[in-house]
């Protein structure tokens, strides 16, 4: 298999776009869905969502954010006419595809990137689909895509203070999300809610909804290893039972997670992920000298 | 041959790296065999008749062991030709020598009811075959042999898809491409070898001999579709359209759990996601390899079979005290022989008749203590011919910062999945000759069983691989005849 890369660019700050060839994904894919990608022979996997596909010409669309040094190694040693070694799937369930009503569908960061073909579905579907980016200013994406694709399109971008350090310029995000929730919540009568994004930031969110008592779905993304339901890694409690996100969801009903939990099981690696990434790092510039 | 021998009682032991320092390295343990111990051993074996050789009947592949044996002895003054004779002779049954001889339960099938053992030690039967297959890679025989068979090999027009690149899978393809059919393997990982890969430690399979018996099948015409992840990617349905039949050799996929509080605290892990992480991603070489594992300084390990056993000793290459904590007694467990004494020989402790109850987190989610129950064995015993074991209402607390659950586990939710495919207990159903609910469609190894070992997967293969070959010759002549 072959999986040529025949397209990338920077979409956005630390956003990048790679028009990937997967028949065998392109062909199955269903909005909801991701794959496993695999990019360098010591490399990890991991999950992606396809944005968009063909399935006549065989390509999906994956836009990884940088964040470990796996996104950072693909945007920096890839290259169009490259090859990923591995893109398994598609995996995960397909997201419900039912006549909500009138949909408020949220995505953090590049979380947008998986709401967009689940939005646009439903949109076409005969919803009213509202869509909700929260991110850093330099970071927007899929605007125009968005706009295009559902009722209407709502952008909150958050500066990036310099003299901030990075967890608290995320805080300011979360504070801006769930203030843009609230507000669109109040204003207006949403039959569901969902969303995509950091785990912390979903519970944020879902604790505005809840006092609204709107139903809501989330879109899960703890730590993954196979993506076929063999390791376990990915394990939620959902209205307090073990699931397995890659075979029991991704989507999850917000009311039943275990946030404390699985904020806990998302953070896990964190200091051994930052350690590579600073080992990377010093590699780099140490191969530029 | 007729020539008359002494009987040696004792066994030409095979060389092992010592204790202290394999527990340093992810290195293979047994150093195996050289062609003069090979021969040295050999010459103790009886050379049962063929028909009545009790090995033979203990192989659930029905190796023609004292025929690849003897080769060893009768060809003593020529190391190649008589490991190519006896490679000819294995091959016969079972494409992966190099796995077999070193995963098998040797002890509970070949050798148990080896004749010498009425007078002596059994033949050391795996170290043998494992002996026999790594001495052919080293010198390129096996591509010579394999060379010279696929030339005769006459093709029958026909396709089989195969689920899943484990042992039943692989031995089912090669035994199929053997008799000439079209064979292409769907495998949802990246790498094929199943278990051999993600679960087998390096320490025991080392991945390299893997490789090397996987590219054999390649060689042998097999097309392998790694990210492929049947009932998602494909689904049975499609597969039939496409293929003449199919085999679903997708294992045992979904670990099993504890349903005990504390279960998904950070530093529990299920033995397939730790050993997943050491053995496929190569966690043990992070930050090279960018996957990470965290194996703390006191580590649990709830279970006592192979798996416990591979991941108890790979936490203990980490630099970890190990427990392995077993609700059963010493009698019950059910690892090899050989595994239990490797790991006790590299210092892991053994806790028994304790059933863990709750898992204890620190203030960060993560865990720091397992509380069990002490239990105690009963005369009465169950249907597996196992003591029952109640609980006796105290408790015991062990401290941990990692702990490993490998309890077993449930056949592959994706495939079991499949509309007409008839499910009993989570394991799919098949008759006498390993035919499903739906024609045209086999199943072996763990998917029917639900939990065995590497050999009886690999005969669930083979057997499936001739009950494939009966129906497809069947389908081909009606075609004919029509």
């Amino acid at each position: 298999m072959s999986y040529k890369i025949l397209e990338k660019k920077e979409i956005a700050m630390r956003n990048i776009w790679y028009r990937i060839h997967a028949p065998h994904v392109a062909k199955k894919v269903q909005p909801g869905q991701f794959v496993i990608v695999r990019a360098f022979k010591n490399g990890e996997r991991i999950p992606l969502t396809p944005v968009m596909w063909d399935r006549d010409e065989g390509w999906i669309v994956l836009i990884t954010f940088i964040r470990g040094r796996t996104t950072m190694r693909m945007a920096s040693e890839l290259k169009e006419g490259d090859e990923l070694l591995n893109v398994a799937g598609p995996l995960g369930n397909p997201a419900e595809m039912e006549k909500f009503g009138k949909v408020l569908a949220i995505g953090a960061y590049t979380g947008i990137v998986e709401v967009y073909p689940i939005a646009r579905a439903w949109q076409e579907l005969g919803n009213d689909v509202t869509t909700l980016h929260v991110t850093f200013e330099p970071m927007v994406v899929l605007k125009d895509e968005l706009e295009e694709a559902v009722g209407r399109h709502v952008l909150e971008t958050v500066p990036i203070d310099p003299n901030l350090d990075f967890p608290t310029n995320m805080k300011n995000v979360t504070k801006r999300l769930t203030e843009k929730v609230r507000e669109l919540l109040e204003k207006e009568e949403y039959d569901m809610v969902f969303m995509v994004g950091p785990a912390g930031d979903q519970r944020a969110v879902f604790n505005v909804v809840k006092e609204f008592g709107i139903p809501m779905k989330s879109d899960l993304h703890p730590i993954m290893v196979d993506g076929t339901g063999m390791c376990g890694a990915c394990r939620v409690t959902v209205g307090g039972e073990v699931k397995f996100a890659c075979i029991d969801g991704p989507e999850f009903d917000a009311y039943q997670v275990n946030w404390d939990e699985l904020i806990a099981r998302s953070g896990y690696y964190t200091d051994m992920e930052q350690r590579a990434m600073q080992e990377y790092m010093k590699a780099l510039q140490g191969g530029e000298q | 041959m007729a020539v008359k021998r002494k009987i040696i009682k004792e066994r030409v032991p095979t060389p092992e790296m010592p204790a202290e320092e394999r527990i340093k390295s992810f290195a293979e343990v047994n150093l195996g065999y050289t062609f003069e111990l090979a021969v040295k051993e050999a010459e103790r074996c009886l050379q049962c008749p063929y028909n009545y050789a009790p090995c033979i009947k203990g192989c659930p592949v029905h190796i023609d062991i004292p025929g690849f044996i003897s080769k060893l002895v009768q060809y003593r003054d020529d190391p190649d030709k008589a490991v190519k004779e006896a490679l000819n002779v294995i091959w016969a049954c079972n494409s992966l020598p190099a796995t077999t001889g070193r995963v098998c339960p040797q002890e509970d099938q070949c050798e148990m009811n080896c004749v010498m053992g009425r007078v002596g030690d059994k033949i050391n039967i795996g170290k043998l075959e494992r002996f026999v297959a790594d001495y052919a890679r080293e010198k390129g025989i096996d591509e010579e042999l394999l060379f010279e068979i696929i030339p005769k090999i006459e093709k029958k027009g026909q396709s089989v898809a195969i689920i899943g690149a484990g042992p039943a899978g692989l031995t089912a393809a090669g035994e199929l491409a053997k008799l000439g059919y079209d064979v292409t393997i769907y495998e949802a990982l990246h790498e094929a070898g199943g278990v051999l890969m993600y679960g087998i430690p390096e320490f025991r399979l080392p991945k390299s001999i893997v490789e090397s018996e996987i590219d054999k099948l390649r060689k042998l015409g097999v097309k392998i579709l790694t990210d492929h992840i049947v009932g998602k990617t494909v689904t049975i349905e499609e597969l039939l359209q496409e293929y003449d039949a199919v085999f679903i050799g997708s294992g045992a996929g979904t670990p099993r759990l504890i349903n005990a509080p504390g279960i998904n605290l950070n530093g529990i892990y299920t033995a397939n996601e730790f050993l997943t992480r050491v053995n496929l991603m190569k966690a043990y070489l992070f930050p090279e390899y960018d996957t990470p594992v965290k194996v703390g300084k006191k580590v649990v390990v709830i279970g006592a079979g192979n798996t416990a056993m591979d991941a108890a000793r790979s936490a203990r290459r980490f630099g970890a005290e190990v427990t392995i904590a077993y609700r059963r007694g010493p009698e019950d467990v059910s690892a090899r022989v050989e595994e239990v004494h490797h790991a006790k020989e590299e210092g892991i402790k053994f806790e028994f008749y304790i059933n863990p109850v709750e898992f204890i987190g620190d203030e960060n989610g993560k865990i720091k203590a397992v509380k069990f129950e002490k239990m105690k064995a009963l005369d009465e015993r169950d249907s597996r011919g196992k003591r029952k074991i109640v609980g006796t209402g105290e408790y015991v607390t062990l401290e941990a910062d990692t702990v490993i659950i490998a309890i077993g586990k449930h056949p592959n939710r994706l495939i079991v999945n499949t509309p007409g495919l008839k499910v009993e207990r989570g394991k799919i159903v098949v008759d006498e000759n390993l035919m499903t609910s739906i024609p045209g469609v086999f199943a072996g190894g763990d998917a029917i069983r639900g939990e065995a070992t590497v050999i009886l997967a690999m005969g669930d293969g083979r057997m499936a691989a001739k009950a494939i070959h009966e129906y497809l010759t069947k389908k081909r002549e009606e075609k004919e005849n029509a």
